[in-house]
């Protein structure tokens, strides 16, 4: 009998709270027997940002766009191959763009049951300006939401999963 | 990591004692040597400077955002001075410049700098805001404008 999740998108921005996010999505989807897509989205909309606001060099912005492109790749890869190491093939998304939006785009796309994410700020601010892009994505997608905490017990999950 | 777990009072300067822009660049890193963010002082100011050399980060109406890339730091890292007089930081509007925003991040961790930068963008937007951190007495109260808990 098929469970209740069926495509799980977990999304990977570079930082550590994604990191075991994916972890914890590969444990997921070996448990569940989903399918993992684990997606980056280069923020060409911040770079965009960035420049009109003048904190960006036009030739920053070339400069950063090269790394971001390297970023995803990098940890694409390195998602790939924590799956790879516990028996799961999963698929990888780079897509560039405003991430929240690109965030919906491919749970809609792929029909997904669940997005995973990082750990967000313990600080709750009042402030909207300082909504990250994993909470827009939060409040925007249909599906439901899994927001991974505890580093440590999510690496012994991991850890213990079977090769 | 969100630019809000970036800010505490340890890591903010109010008022900057510097008078020129190269000055603000190095208390700023000193502020972050003695909050124990910064180990290599020196390959940070380089490369602050560099990138200031291509073009000031002293943006319009009082505010500056010193920012480059270095393998001298771990993550993301954040000191926030404030010169309620102003200072002349070459910026883009000939006008001084009252906040400061230096960021150095590692170059493998591009997706959360510029988000955090896009962030203090985002924030500096708000005039009547800015005004309220040009008025603040103590890195306290800078802290706690800039992160308003519920």
């Amino acid at each position: 009998m098929q469970g209740p999740i069926r495509n799980i998108v977990v999304y990977i921005d570079g930082s550590e709270e994604a990191i075991s996010a994916a972890q914890y999505a590969i444990a997921l989807a070996k448990s569940t027997g989903a399918r993992l897509y684990a997606l980056y989205v280069i923020n060409t909309r911040a770079l965009n940002d960035l420049v009109k606001a003048r904190i960006f060099l036009d030739t920053e912005e070339d400069e950063y766009h090269r790394d971001l492109e390297a970023d995803a790749d990098r940890y694409l890869r390195h998602v790939s191959k924590l799956a790879a190491r516990k028996g799961l093939e999963i698929e990888s998304l780079k897509r560039s763009g405003t991430v929240h939006q690109e965030i919906k785009k491919c749970v809609e796309e792929f029909d997904a049951d669940l997005l995973i994410i990082g750990e967000l700020s313990r600080i709750r601010s009042r402030r909207d300006e300082f909504y990250n892009e994993s909470e827009r994505a939060m409040r925007l997608v249909p599906c439901s939401v899994l927001v991974v905490k505890d580093e440590e017990r999510v690496w012994d999950i991991y850890d213990a999963l079977p090769e | 990591m969100a630019l809000l777990d970036l800010i505490s009072p340890e890591i903010i300067r109010v008022p900057l004692e510097s008078k020129s822009k190269e000055a603000v660049i190095r208390e700023l890193l000193q502020v972050l040597i003695e909050a124990g963010k910064l180990k290599d002082f020196d390959a940070a100011y380089e490369a602050l400077l560099a990138r200031e050399a291509k073009g000031s980060t002293g943006l319009e109406d009082g505010i500056a955002v010193p920012h480059a890339k270095t393998d001298r730091v771990d993550s993301l890292t954040l000191a926030i001075g404030i010169a309620p007089e102003g200072i002349d930081f070459r910026a883009l509007d000939g006008k001084p410049s009252y906040l400061f925003f230096l960021m150095l991040a590692p170059p493998d961790q591009s997706g959360p700098h510029i988000e955090a930068l896009s962030e203090i963008a985002r924030l500096t937007q708000s005039k009547s805001f800015c005004k309220m951190l040009r008025r603040a007495e103590n890195a306290e109260e800078v802290a706690d404008l800039l992160t308003e808990e519920e």
